[in-house]
């Protein structure tokens, strides 16, 4: 499941919901992005996430089924939120379900992987006088 | 053809999207061409190492691939999500 969305989410209810769905899940592996207060040594007050929706729509269903297809897992879930975020709140929510672990943690990487390098989201960083457009350079970040 | 802009990229165009019918336009390199001439600005970023990339209809381009008439082009700097 693929969510594009301006508001917050609480993780748990997202994550029940898949689960009530797949009563063989064993395991689920998330990996949760949130807005930090200093980037770059600049004080980071807070974010606007700009989106191209219909192409991360496709792009992140394509990539989801290429894990799948990849690996031996039951159902995957990306949130990714877009507007303006303070510091603190969530930006994104990648959470793979599997029977084992292993396969969860692999997927759940992989994905993040392509959403750091590919996916169309834009980060601009506001300061106190100034922003700046960020760009992803690294995929440790 | 419709054209779409993100991020800095729109400080430059001044415009989100723009709907451009020109016989010229038969694929990238001379949609390119086209731009450069319409916003002379993007010309430098055209020419750092590829640094804006395109899609046409929501998939990357990798070579200089076809533009069709009703095809939907999107350019972009570096993505940063995540």
């Amino acid at each position: 499941m693929i969510k594009i969305q301006k508001g917050d989410f609480i993780i748990d209810e997202e994550i029940n919901f898949i689960k009530s769905k797949n009563l063989d899940v064993g395991a689920v592996s998330t990996f949760i992005g949130y807005v930090r207060n200093l980037n770059n040594q600049k004080k980071v007050t807070s974010i606007n996430l700009e989106v191209y929706k219909d192409m991360a729509y496709k792009s992140l269903e394509d990539i989801c089924l290429k894990a799948q297809a990849k690996w031996d897992i039951i159902d995957t879930l990306i949130i990714h939120r877009f507007g303006k975020l303070n510091i603190k709140e969530k930006i994104v929510l990648v959470a793979i379900f599997s029977i084992h672990r292993k396969e969860s943690f692999h997927a759940c990487n992989f994905i993040m992987n392509y959403l750091k390098k590919d996916a169309p989201f834009w980060k601009k960083e506001f300061y106190n006088d100034n922003y700046e457009w960020l760009e992803n350079t690294r995929l440790t970040d | 053809m419709i054209i779409k802009y993100f991020a800095w990229l729109k400080d430059i165009t001044e415009v989100e999207e723009e709907s451009i019918e020109d016989s010229s336009i038969i694929d990238i390199e001379t949609l390119k061409k086209f731009l450069n001439k319409k916003y002379p600005k993007l010309k430098e970023h055209f020419d750092n190492d590829n640094i804006i990339r395109f899609a046409i209809n929501f998939s990357y381009t990798y070579e200089n691939d076809k533009i069709r008439p009703k095809d939907e082009i999107a350019l972009f700097p570096p993505v940063s999500g995540g």
